[in-house]
């Protein structure tokens, strides 16, 4: 029962399904499943199924969203049945994620927040065309630990900068893990404006947002994640 | 005083901006068009009809069902007026009087550098309009004898959009400030002189490049204005527009300019597979004339995993898209490819190659060319990248979709396991002489063997020739 309750979860969440997703996330809470074995092996796996689809062309932006979306749901219903310590240990972390200021190509920043969210981070997307302040002022409200800003354009470039200069001028740059992306924005420019991360891909900034949280200190040195090197 | 048509037209639309049936953003993203587009497939059964093995398209009655469906979509969905988050919606006979009384040509351009662009079938003889370059950004010293080459080639190069400015009098611009402001200006300046250094005063230009806002377009617009330039507006992704794209062909018609309005689709992205792209792209070049009253249509379909369109898939998906308007319709649109590699690598050359011929053979107008090295990297583009966008598109013109298809068979698998991890290329100063204004012997190997290899593919390259 406790293997089909979990399959059942993984596969809902892959669906984006969130109202049946948390249905099976009480059934199997009543069942004496552990919250934690529940978001490991039903969530995780549901996540991996999605990924693995989006990966092979066989799934697209909006099943990513809406599978991102069921998971937070179940996160969320799962963390309320922890206390504060063991939901915090477990917690990966928490990406205000937007479009810098003066760009309003979002379709890649999408996918970034999707992924991030199925792979079990909490998201606050900011949207498009983001004024610097913005950032801040959002990461502080959720308690983030990470800032995600791209671009598409040369124009929003500086904006990229400008984030990391009002962090550090706020005395806050050590509190936030900061991460570029974006097509004109390379490794040379993201360690030029001492970023935390750099990733090509939607998969690399997930990869990346991992690392960080796990091993890394804000404002130290660029962490680059690159499954696709440029030759 | 009487209003233009165009404009009593375009308010009629944006006045459904604030009347039309209400849908929020991500609704109409992950709900609306997804399940819309997926359940046209169906109704029409045009599921899983993407042909790896013929990457251009040469089955007339496919092009006709898909354009059916994507005729049904677009007046299903309308589009989405982001700001409002209202449904822009139009009816048949609105759109059917826009295909009755939309024009037979439009004239770009002014005296001995005037060009004509037509609606152009599949395998159209007459050939396309080539627009340089996509807006990569170059150094602010390298502007004007870039600019310069690029447009050098009458026989290559008829309109220019031109590269994007890094800074401004050494300043970076920042898009919505007064940096963007001075910019517009300035970079409208810098094209009409490098215009003259190169005697091609009358050729249009399709607006200022580097211009993200509003700010860019009101202070270049007025350098630029007459009716032989264009005012371009891009419309955000799937089936969206905003009060920004309103804005500026509004400004656009105030100083008498062509209007060249835009929306991409994506394969992976809300539309879904290569076949929703398909439908989507088809719903957006019948949609954009109707409602933001477009002279002609910047349109394509880009693969969002290969940040590009030179892959199978979106060679595919274009081909079907243009041929479905292109044997429908008297609508022109302006095709553009996006390349991954960079200057002086031959994978550039045979993406723009396999691109470029598509898009003739299907029946683009114009495009706008060159995206080398994918627009990421500063000074990462040369004239040569237009030169031979220019050959190639023009050459193709009269050719057939079985050779082309036959072609890009061949071509396709030299370049496209390179194409998650494209060869950068060279920046220009590193790869061609500004000053000469000719490419390295390095990049004139790399042009001559590739140029060589598709003449004895069939592509009739020696149809076109500089002077």
């Amino acid at each position: 029962m406790k293997e089909a309750l979990l399959e059942k979860l993984s596969n809902f969440i892959a669906e984006g399904d969130a109202e049946e997703a948390l249905k099976v996330v009480e059934e199997a809470l009543a069942a004496g499943i552990p919250p934690l074995e529940i978001l490991d092996k039903g969530g995780t796996r549901g996540m991996d199924i999605v990924n693995e689809r989006y990966d092979n062309g066989e799934a697209f932006l909006p099943e990513l969203v809406v599978a991102g979306d069921a998971m937070t749901e179940v996160v969320q219903k799962i963390f309320s049945q922890m206390d504060e310590a063991e939901t915090k240990a477990n917690k990966i972390g928490t990406v205000v994620i937007g479009q810098a200021e003066g760009d309003v190509h979002d379709i890649g920043k999408n996918i970034v927040a999707a992924l991030l969210a199925v792979n079990g981070f909490e998201v606050h997307d900011l949207g498009i065309d983001v004024p610097v302040k913005k950032f801040v002022e959002k990461a502080e409200e959720v308690g983030a630990n990470i800032i995600a800003c791209s671009t598409l354009l040369t124009t929003s470039m500086p904006y990229l900068e400008d984030v990391v200069h009002l962090l550090t001028d706020m005395g806050k740059r050590d509190k936030y893990f900061y991460i570029v992306g974006g097509g004109p924005v390379t490794t040379g420019f993201a360690e030029q404006m001492k970023a935390d991360g750099w990733g090509r891909t939607a998969f690399d900034a997930v990869e990346l947002c991992k690392r960080l949280v796990k091993n890394g200190t804000p404002g130290t040195k660029l962490e680059i994640v690159d499954s696709q090197p440029s030759n | 005083m009487s209003m233009n048509l165009k404009v009593q037209k375009l308010l009629n639309n944006l006045d459904k901006a604030y009347t039309g049936p209400i849908c929020s953003v991500k609704d109409w993203d992950i709900k609306i068009i997804p399940k819309t587009i997926m359940g046209k497939l169906k109704e029409h059964g045009l599921e899983k009809t993407y042909d790896p093995d013929n990457p251009i398209n040469t089955d007339d009655e496919l092009a006709d069902r898909f354009f059916k469906a994507g005729y049904e979509l677009a007046l299903e969905l309308g589009m989405l007026c982001e700001d409002t988050e209202r449904i822009i919606k139009i009816d048949e006979k609105e759109l059917q009087e826009c295909m009755r009384d939309y024009q037979r040509e439009n004239i770009l351009g002014s005296g001995q550098d005037q060009v004509v662009m037509k609606p152009r079938r599949p395998e159209d003889p007459y050939p396309p309009l080539l627009a340089a370059s996509l807006g990569i950004v170059c150094s602010e010293e390298n502007y004007l004898p870039l600019v310069e080459g690029i447009i050098r080639y009458k026989k290559l190069v008829d309109v220019l959009h031109g590269p994007t400015l890094a800074t401004v009098y050494g300043r970076t611009v920042r898009s919505g400030t007064p940096y963007e402001t001075l910019m517009g200006r300035y970079e409208s300046q810098l094209k009409k002189e490098a215009l003259w250094r190169a005697g091609r005063e009358g050729m249009a230009c399709t607006g200022v490049a580097g211009a993200v806002t509003e700010f860019g377009h009101l202070a270049g617009a007025p350098a630029l204005a007459g009716t032989g330039n264009v005012t371009m507006s891009l419309c955000p992704v799937e089936l969206k527009c905003t009060f920004s794209n309103f804005h500026r062909i509004m400004q656009g018609l105030n100083y008498g300019h062509k209007i060249r309005a835009g929306g991409f689709s994506y394969i992976g992205g809300y539309a879904g597979p290569p076949e929703g792209a398909v439908l989507a792209n088809i719903a957006t070049d019948l949609l954009i004339p109707t409602i933001l009253q477009s002279d002609y249509t910047s349109s394509y379909v880009y693969d969002i995993q290969l940040f590009g369109n030179c892959g199978r898939k979106a060679l595919w998906a274009n081909s079907v898209a243009i041929q479905a308007v292109s044997r429908n319709t008297r609508f022109m649109r302006n095709k553009i490819v996006n390349e991954t590699a960079g200057p002086c690598t031959e994978m550039f050359l045979y993406e723009a190659a396999m691109g470029l011929m598509n898009h003739c053979v299907s029946g683009a107008s114009k495009t706008t060319q060159p995206r080398s090295a994918g627009g990421r990297y500063t000074d990462y583009i040369t004239p040569m990248e237009a030169w031979w966008c220019g050959e190639v598109f023009k050459s193709c013109a009269g050719m057939t979709r079985k050779t082309a298809n036959e072609i890009a068979k061949k071509i396709l698998p030299k370049y496209e396991d390179q194409l998650k991890n494209p060869p950068k290329g060279k920046p220009v100063q590193e790869c061609f002489d500004l000053k000469a204004q000719r490419p390295s012997p390095e990049y004139q190997a790399i042009y001559e063997k590739v140029r060589s290899e598709l003449i004895e593919l069939g592509m009739p390259l020696d149809k076109v020739y500089y002077e």
